[in-house]
């Protein structure tokens, strides 16, 4: 899942006076890694305040047209910097009302996320809040979903790829891309369930209840078995392997099916 | 309207007011004086003197409510305001404690990150200690956000605020959140929603990102190999249920389960932090919510081995907003 085609070279404006720390770095580095593209914000003066963050970004959001921005509330320790984000995010949202922005909180709740969500929320801002001390890899999901487009393919670990656009399941080996022909129809559609599922959310799982239309006759859950099964002897047959039960297509305790990344 | 002018319309009311009963008092003797001999004016007397009397008690209530109102809004606002420096304080509070977790923090992540590079074998100890460091952040966040709730559930003129939520985001965000403490604790973490699309909810979204938080890592700490995370929905409630497969909670305890400071006895099992705040900070701010929170619990002893559990049932009200109540 961390594949660099996951950000397609998408451009994030940083705007951080912190973007210097080992934090910001990390994520930063991670941003890199998922094929994204920061662009930080980095005004240059003896004393920067808050205003001169503020100044650059709008001119960086003009020069740059960034896919999102990812934004601190708190610039240096003075005190009328301590909500500077904010009033930034209120003029990103006046220039752009459908520009994506993830901002970093100290914490969730609090004063600031109130006056956020009352000073920039009109109905269809995208702004969401995460805490700074979040992983990176937090970070990154969250960015994806505020950007929101699901991508024309999803890879399972670094085995397979789904297009579910041209309903097709390939086997990668050594970059190269083989179609496998036996997954089709139902088969397939269970699979792209079961795939876009896990690119939402690693813990997602898909119940019963939303697998029940790809199964018939009386007992729908061993129809449904007898499916997963069949996909998993196909998707294992495509790179001479055996997938066992707790392995690419999980029963979780009889709530639902749930994919996780194969091993290399 | 200031001051001086309401309570100078209270007095001409109550003058007024006066001038109506005395009027109706003094009836037989005006109208005695107007018509001598003949009755026929005391009525009419009696009854301009009740209309003023009417009339001026209304002026004096009208008056006396603004003023009432008016100064339990200001000692209101004066709480508010309490509250805000409280909260301030407490901002300040956060961001200082958090500095030195901030730089382990980053200074751990810099050293995953070369450390990968470099392509070697980590030994075994070095990805514990890293992993640990790591997996101390969403405890550190949760510890400040339970003791900023707990100083805003003082305040009892704060109310929730009330916006469109996503619930099946805040769902996911905790389960994102929380995944990688449970993979490292050889747990498996779930969460799904029935329907698929949920829909946004109206409701306080950063109070039940909360809530949500602390029953996951409640049940992460007990679980012995699952956490579900589901959420349902009826016609004007949905619910999100925690489940997982700990050693579960003795019946004799459950009653204590929200009670602030409780932590279950389990001495003899290895240190498990809890400061016994979580539960009693969620179902306090469900309460706040008008929703419930109820326990449920399979205990181990006595029954079969894989018959233990515990489901803790959070339900809130689909739409919260005071209008439609």
């Amino acid at each position: 899942m961390t594949s660099k085609s996951a950000g397609r070279g998408q451009k994030i404006l940083v705007v951080d006076d912190e973007h210097m720390s080992d934090l910001m770095r990390s994520v930063l580095r991670r941003l890199e890694t998922d094929g994204f593209r920061p662009i930080v914000v980095a005004p240059e003066g003896p004393h920067l305040t808050g205003e001169d963050y503020e100044t650059q970004a709008l001119f960086a959001l003009e020069t740059e047209r960034p896919s999102a921005v990812l934004l601190d509330v708190r610039f240096g320790e003075y005190d009328s910097d301590r909500f500077k984000g904010l009033s930034i995010l209120k003029k990103i949202v006046e220039r752009d009302s459908s520009m994506p922005v993830l901002m970093f909180t100290q914490y969730t709740q609090g004063p600031y996320r109130d006056t956020a969500v009352n000073a920039s929320l009109s109905v269809s801002v995208s702004v969401d809040f995460i805490d700074k001390l979040a992983s990176p890899e937090e970070v990154v999901l969250r960015l994806r979903r505020l950007i929101g487009r699901a991508p024309e393919t999803i890879k399972i670990g670094t085995l397979f790829e789904i297009d579910a656009a041209n309903a097709a399941v390939y086997v990668i080996e050594n970059e190269r891309r083989d179609l496998i022909r036996e997954i089709q129809g139902m088969k397939l559609e269970i699979l792209s369930e079961l795939a876009s599922a896990m690119y939402r959310s690693e813990g997602e799982l898909v119940p019963f209840s939303r697998l029940e239309r790809f199964s018939d006759g009386e007992d729908s859950r061993a129809s449904l078995r007898v499916r997963i099964r069949e996909l998993k002897v196909s998707l294992g047959r495509a790179v001479s392997r055996e997938f066992g039960a707790n392995e690419l297509i999980i029963n979780v305790r009889n709530r639902g099916y749930r994919l996780v990344n194969p091993r290399d | 309207m200031n001051d001086q002018s309401l309570k100078i319309l209270k007095l001409i009311g109550l003058a007024i007011a006066g001038t109506g009963l005395l009027l109706i008092l003094l009836s037989p003797f005006i109208g005695e004086s107007l018509t001598p001999g003949s009755l026929w004016w005391i009525e009419p007397v009696a009854y301009i003197g009740a209309g003023v009397f009417v009339l001026g008690s209304v002026v004096a209530v009208i008056g006396f409510q603004i003023i009432a109102r008016r100064t339990k809004a200001l000692t209101g606002d004066r709480t508010r305001t309490w509250s805000q420096v409280t909260q301030d304080y407490f901002d300040t509070f956060a961001h200082d404690m958090g500095r030195p977790l901030r730089r382990i923090l980053g200074k751990q992540r810099e050293a995953r990150a070369l450390l990968n590079e470099t392509g070697e074998v980590t030994p075994h100890m070095v990805v514990e200690l890293l992993n640990e460091i790591e997996n101390q952040a969403p405890n550190f966040r949760l510890m400040i956000e339970n003791v900023r709730v707990l100083v805003d559930l003082e305040d009892d003129t704060a109310s929730p605020v009330i916006e469109p939520v996503d619930a099946a985001a805040i769902v996911r965000n905790v389960s994102d959140r929380y995944t990688p403490i449970a993979r490292e604790r050889g747990l498996e973490l779930v969460w799904w929603c029935e329907p698929s699309e949920f829909g946004l909810i109206y409701g306080d979204g950063s109070a039940l990102d909360h809530v949500i938080t602390n029953l996951v890592d409640n049940a992460a700490k007990f679980a012995e190999g699952h956490v579900e995370i589901r959420m349902t929905r009826t016609e004007s409630e949905f619910l999100v249920r925690v489940w997982d497969d700990g050693a579960g909670i003795a019946e004799s305890y459950l009653a204590h389960v929200f009670d602030r400071g409780w932590t279950p006895e389990l001495s003899a099992r290895s240190e498990k932090q809890s400061s016994g705040l979580g539960l009693f900070i969620a179902s306090s701010l469900t309460e706040r919510c008008g929703g419930q929170l109820v326990v449920e619990s399979q205990a181990l002893n006595g029954s079969q081995s894989d018959a233990h559990s515990t489901t803790f049932t959070l339900s809130l009200p689909l739409d919260n907003r005071p209008l439609k109540r």
